[in-house]
């Protein structure tokens, strides 16, 4: 088949360390990069605007999220909370004149400061514990973004996101903030792969698999976890600065609230935890799939194959996702990334069928 | 027997003790361990042991008493920093990263001597590839040692069990202590896997000049490789020197089968 090991031979340890060995991924990546690359060309601005430029941005956050609950194996209940934070700082220190490539870096030093002293309670609770304290962490930035006008702009306000310019090229049109959103994602999908084959990213799985034999070889507990938040909630800072400008383009504090936390983590969850194709199924799938359902089953009832009272069809759409969660989870509990994993042995070692592991 | 102790100290333990809560674990023990040396700590279950070992290693520190290494104290300090003066350890039951390769796992040995940085992995084909690759030589020199090349790629936890502990064995080798305390390196394998097991650390003294501390219970392996050996019983020393004379001391023989006048 398309997929195969033999005939694959590394002869340097540069390549068998490649973030592909196998040629077949290679054209994958660089085909679905191409069309990542193009689609402002051939996609109308409704998908494109609608559907792959929030998709990349979710995928962003997903990815920055799984960071933290996959490879580091911290539960995090508040990344809506981290995605806030940057957000606002971008948006204000644009408006007090900083440049936006440096207001992003801002937002998510930011982010990373304060998403960084809450996970100071990580090092010392663990499990359901770290739920509690990141949860803490929600309502309490929650409140006080709502609470203090100099951030929210007031109570009810929405703050509008100011024109900018990314390194002189405005962000004006659809496809300018497309880019811009695509660029990043790119940048936190190499930067998650490569993590996962350098010393850090092994530092992290150590901490989650076994903390004490990760001490006795020299992991610090306390740095790496630490370090693990860090960088989970800068990229989570900056996401959110993303989020505002390239998407929304006007912030109010409910977009970032517990619920968007919660959908958040079922992102991770679905895709497959600690997976970087995972971060990008599981945002499409949250993010794609209610819109896809309602969709089919509102054309369903039009043609009058199906007999549903207005009333019921914004909740069969609901009951079906929450179904299909149930059910992918049932039968691969390690998430869609499993799934395309599982498919990709069985091409890998066929005729044969030892794919299963 | 494979000896090459110098009578230099490497790691002095002087009157050890350690309780949890009620139960005094560990009561006064004093050892000193040359470099060089294959020094055998043996005892019943729960005679302290693993205890003394997780002293020595930072886990549990002792109340009373001090240990020092290579004439540095070492009491009170982190398990973290007590690796990176150079101990290693592996573990009674395995205790291998499950989320990682074999050769992964045996990579995390280097740890102590990579630099573990968001930004390097960022900057991966500029900053991060070079000391992989460094690092992935030294490590395919331990495979070689303990000859783990066909299980390199492996995930770790669907090789066998004598495999497993030969990686644990690996991933602490990799970390080039100067002491290396294998805590029941031999458990639950057969025959051919602790012979194997016996030949490997014996390889690894060798070639890397270590000392080496290991609890056993195994006696034939005891009595085969180590030079002298320190018996505990309820957390207290009943024995120390020659590891063939310990084991015959009337007290050790008790502690183990009872006294002779019990016996029907």
């Amino acid at each position: 088949m398309f997929y195969r090991l033999a005939g694959v031979h590394h002869t340097r340890y540069q390549t068998a360390r490649g973030l592909w060995p196998i040629p077949a991924d290679r054209w994958q990546v660089l085909f679905l990069l191409l069309l990542a690359l193009l689609a402002p060309f051939f996609l109308s601005n409704l998908y494109l605007g609608s559907y792959i430029l929030p998709w990349l941005i979710w995928s962003a956050a997903a990815l920055s999220l799984t960071l933290l609950m996959g490879t580091a194996g911290q539960l995090h209940f508040g990344f809506a909370a981290v995605m806030a934070i940057g957000a606002y700082s971008s948006i204000h220190l644009v408006r007090l004149g900083v440049p936006f490539e440096l207001a992003l870096l801002g937002a998510g030093l930011t982010a990373a400061v304060v998403g960084s002293l809450f996970g100071m309670a990580a090092l010392r609770v663990k499990g359901l514990y770290l739920v509690m304290a990141t949860l803490a962490m929600q309502y309490l930035v929650d409140w006080v973004i709502i609470n203090v006008p100099a951030i929210s702009g007031g109570a009810q306000a929405t703050l509008r996101t100011p024109d900018v310019s990314f390194l002189f090229l405005p962000i004006d049109t659809l496809a300018a903030r497309y880019y811009l959103a695509l660029g990043w994602v790119v940048l936190v999908t190499l930067f998650f792969l490569n993590v996962k084959r350098t010393s850090f990213g092994r530092a992290l799985v150590a901490i989650r698999d076994k903390d004490f034999a990760a001490a006795v070889i020299g992991v610090d507990p306390f740095r790496t976890k630490l370090a693990a938040f860090f960088t989970s909630s800068f990229m989570g800072g900056v996401t959110g600065a993303i989020l505002a400008f390239a998407f929304y383009r006007a912030v109010t504090p409910e977009q970032f609230s517990f619920n968007v936390s919660i959908q958040l983590v079922a992102m991770v969850l679905v895709g497959g935890l600690g997976s970087a194709i995972g971060g990008f199924l599981g945002a499409g799938f949250v993010l794609l799939v209610p819109i896809f359902l309602t969709n089919m089953v509102t054309w369903l009832a039009a043609i009058g194959w199906i007999a549903v009272s207005a009333n019921l069809i914004a909740h069969v759409p609901l009951m079906i996702y929450g179904a299909l969660i149930i059910g992918f989870l049932l039968f691969e509990p390690l998430g869609l990334a499993k799934i395309y994993d599982n498919i990709r042995k069985y091409f890998l070692v066929w005729p044969f069928r030892h794919s299963r592991s | 027997m494979k000896e090459a102790a110098t009578g230099e100290p490497i790691l002095v333990c002087r009157e050890v003790s350690r309780w949890f809560g009620g139960l005094h674990a560990l009561k006064k023990v004093s050892v000193t361990i040359d470099r060089g040396e294959i020094f055998g700590l043996v005892g019943p279950n729960g005679s302290g042991k693993t205890t003394l070992v997780n002293a020595i290693t930072g886990f549990y520190p002792p109340q009373e008493g001090a240990i020092t290494f290579e004439g540095r104290p070492i009491n009170g300090l982190k398990p973290h920093r007590i690796a990176r003066q150079g101990v290693a350890r592996t573990f009674q039951n395995v205790a291998l990263f499950r989320g990682m390769s074999v050769l992964d796992n045996i990579l995390m040995g280097r740890h102590i001597f990579m630099n573990p940085n968001p930004l390097a992995s960022l900057f991966y084909w500029w900053w991060a590839q070079a000391e992989e690759i460094a690092h992935r030589r030294k490590v395919e020199e331990v495979i070689d040692l303990l000859q783990l090349e066909s299980v390199r790629d492996e995930h770790v936890d669907v090789i066998p069990l004598g495999l497993q502990k030969r990686v644990e064995l690996a991933r602490a080798l990799c970390a080039e202590p100067r002491l290396l305390v294998l805590d029941e390196p031999m458990a639950g394998m057969n025959q051919e896997e602790k012979e194997y097991m016996v030949r490997f650390i014996l390889d690894a003294q060798e070639a890397l000049g270590l000392t080496v501390l290991i609890i056993e219970h195994h006696m034939d392996v005891v009595t085969a490789i180590c030079g002298r050996i320190l018996v505990l019983n309820n957390g207290a020393q009943i024995a120390q020197g020659p590891a063939r004379e310990a084991i015959a001391d009337p007290q050790v023989v008790e502690a183990y089968i009872g006294k002779a006048r019990h016996a029907a």
